[in-house]
């Protein structure tokens, strides 16, 4: 499988330098020795316009399992995102990348990219993964609004 | 069900039936004149006991052919073939009645959700599809595998998908097509066409256990090893009053309702609050807290177990007063009398401690003789391991047949199965409130005891070659006793739960 993940990857790339949705970036890390590094990909993830999100670009790293596409990449906010549904290390918490759930080998970068983005400005207040943003969305919308404008301010590109 | 089934009678039987030499299962009228002490029962128009309840053991065959007899059953109604009805009564978990009138309603919904293609002729596999690229690896060589969808994917990446389903996640009843966002299901035909047979092996074998897994009324055996499922039509709502005890044909006894060991005679919640009490240590912690207090310079844990207030820390020799726990210089004069607290709080404070220690000693009655029955157990299991030999030997230099030695065997067999009612009969009676009716349960628990017992020092006895018809004699007969005797405790607090006679001390229904 290790033939088909790095090979994979390669293609993802390719179509990605094509054609990727504005505001996005997607990029292999480097190794030292200057090569690319596919299996740990930097992305950056735009809020969408009109939300409190707009104005931000969150940043992401995506690492890739030995067996991926069969099973799903870790997607983690760096530095941890106020987000209802990421965990306190910054790992996303979406259906889509669960390999118990929704995640299909035929998902690439650019839809788990938009995923993340629609997940966004609309979390899912069935599989909370942090209490302080949870709580707040829940109890105080307000207050909560206020933390997303700054926080997109403080992630201003 | 079918003919490798068999019926508790029949294995209740066969327990004692050499041993009182009587059919009890297929003439009630002979049960009646024969069997005394439960022709009561049998007057009553039951045929059962009020401790035994009604259940069929399935082998894999009959597992197999129930599935196909309902699948048929459904082709012909809805006029699909047998694997098509199989597929479809999965995904409704087996409820006909269900899947035919949702399928009448809207057939095309409820194929789609199965995962059902009727156009079973519909090729799976496409050899180099023009302009086909898969949208897992991104080749293009190879031949394409796609559903009704049209979402194709190259062989050996459908393969490695549908394996990784089945064979890391046991997924069995609903792959859908590896494209994001599709949710066509994938179909066994597909299925059948793409991975190798080990997979395809595996996947049948997921498929038989999530039947049994499905239906309410059956359920796997829980002997390691075993294979076979039963089945036992009542109602779980009854599983408050009524302990379903089944026997697999295994010989493995067990509770239907939580698929634990045998129970008997205690419900299936009162088990579950027993062992939580047992497994958590509030009880050490509520001894330390009615029996201990900690130095207040060097923390040890000291029990004060006599003489007056004032104590030295045998470790730190740090003097102070058990009551206030304070230095014990600051006393001064009022030697071994503490005015510092007032009369009320300590008093309190004893009172607490009494109650701890009351509910702290009648927790430690039951417990006691819980855990003791099963260590019992396994010694009386022990020592039929040596007699064993003994017997073996005998068996070469006497003339006892193989058959006449076996009643060793069956003496040790009714013990232990005694020792595990006797010993939930204390989980059991831990749980009890006092009212008049549980003094004849304590009865009743009080002789199986002491026919347990005696049997069981009967066979701790020497065997002498000369007294072996003696002691032979002697075994049956208690071994007759004690079966009845665990027969009477069953019976009767069985009744008592249909009949709600039992007062309980804690709420049962809440779990």
């Amino acid at each position: 499988m290790t033939g088909i993940c790095q090979s994979r990857l390669a293609e993802e790339r390719k179509q990605w330098r094509k054609d990727h949705p504005y505001g996005f970036y997607a990029r292999p890390e480097k190794k030292p020795d200057g090569t690319l590094d596919l299996m740990n990909w930097q992305v950056g993830i735009p809020g969408k316009p009109n939300t409190p999100w707009e104005g931000g670009v969150y940043k992401l790293v995506l690492i890739f399992p030995e067996d991926y596409p069969s099973k799903p990449p870790k997607c983690k906010f760096v530095p941890p995102l106020f987000h209802p549904n990421v965990y306190p290390s910054g790992t996303v918490c979406l259906s889509i990348l669960n390999e118990e759930e929704g995640w299909k080998p035929a998902i690439t970068i650019k839809q788990i990219l938009l995923g993340i983005q629609d997940l966004l400005n609309d979390p899912n207040p069935e599989s909370p993964a942090q209490s302080e943003a949870y709580v707040m969305f829940k109890k105080d919308k307000v207050s909560y609004e206020k933390r997303v404008r700054q926080q997109a301010k403080d992630n201003a590109p | 069900m079918s003919s490798g089934s068999m019926s508790e009678d029949e294995f209740i039987g066969s327990d004692y039936d050499d041993l009182n030499s009587q059919d009890e299962e297929s003439d009630m009228e002979y049960e009646q004149t024969e069997d005394i002490g439960f022709s009561e029962v049998v007057t009553e128009g039951q045929r059962r006991r009020a401790y035994e309840v009604e259940f069929t053991v399935l082998m894999l065959a009959d597992i197999l052919a129930a599935q196909a007899s309902a699948a048929s059953h459904v082709a012909g109604i809805l006029g699909v073939t047998q694997e098509q009805a199989t597929a479809l009564l999965r995904s409704f978990k087996w409820n006909k009645e269900r899947l035919v009138e949702r399928y009448m309603d809207n057939s095309q919904e409820i194929l789609d959700q199965a995962g059902v293609d009727l156009n079973d002729t519909r090729p799976r596999v496409f050899d180099r599809p023009e302009g086909f690229t898969c949208g897992i690896c991104f080749d293009d060589s190879g031949s394409a595998v796609g559903l009704r969808c049209n979402h194709l994917f190259c062989q050996d990446c459908y393969s490695n998908y549908l394996t990784q389903k089945i064979v890391e996640e046991g997924e069995c009843r609903r792959i859908g097509c590896p494209e994001a966002r599709c949710n066509v299901v994938v179909d066994e035909q597909t299925i059948k066409k793409v991975v190798p047979p080990s997979v395809l092996t595996r996947y049948h074998h997921f498929q038989d256990r999530a039947y049994v897994e499905d239906l309410d009324n059956l359920k796997w055996c829980p002997a390691p090893n075993c294979e076979n499922a039963v089945e036992c039509r009542l109602p779980h709502s009854s599983f408050l009053t009524i302990v379903p005890t089944v026997q697999c044909a295994c010989g493995y006894r067990f509770c239907f309702g939580c698929s634990m060991g045998d129970h008997q005679p205690a419900p299936c919640s009162l088990v579950k609050m027993w062992q939580k009490k047992c497994a958590d240590d509030s009880e050490t912690a509520n001894w330390i807290s009615a029996n201990t207090k900690e130095c207040s310079k060097c923390q040890s844990t000291i029990e004060k177990n006599g003489g007056c207030n004032h104590m030295t820390c045998r470790k730190c020799k740090y003097e102070f007063c058990w009551v206030c726990m304070g230095p014990w210089s600051e006393h001064g004069t009022s030697w071994y009398n503490c005015n510092r607290y007032e009369e009320s709080s300590s008093t309190d404070a004893r009172d607490q401690q009494a109650k701890s220690r009351a509910s702290l000693e009648r927790y430690l009655h039951y417990y006691n003789r819980f855990a003791n029955h099963e260590h019992s157990a396994k010694l009386d299991r022990d020592l039929y391991m040596k007699t064993e030999k003994k017997m073996e030997e005998m068996q070469r230099t006497s003339d006892l047949s193989w058959i006449e030695v076996q009643f060793l065997k069956k003496a040790v067999d009714v013990l232990t199965s005694c020792r595990m009612t006797l010993r939930w009969t204390y989980a059991f009676a831990f749980y009890l409130a006092r009212n008049n009716t549980t003094e004849l349960f304590e009865d009743n628990q009080r002789d199986l005891e002491v026919a347990v017992e005696a049997l069981s020092e009967l066979l701790e006895k020497p065997i002498e070659r000369e007294k072996i018809a003696e002691l032979r004699q002697q075994v049956l007969d208690k071994t007759v006793y004690v079966g009845s005797r665990r027969e009477v405790v069953l019976e009767d607090t069985a009744k008592g739960l249909l009949e709600a006679r039992w007062e309980f001390n804690t709420n049962v229904e809440d779990l």
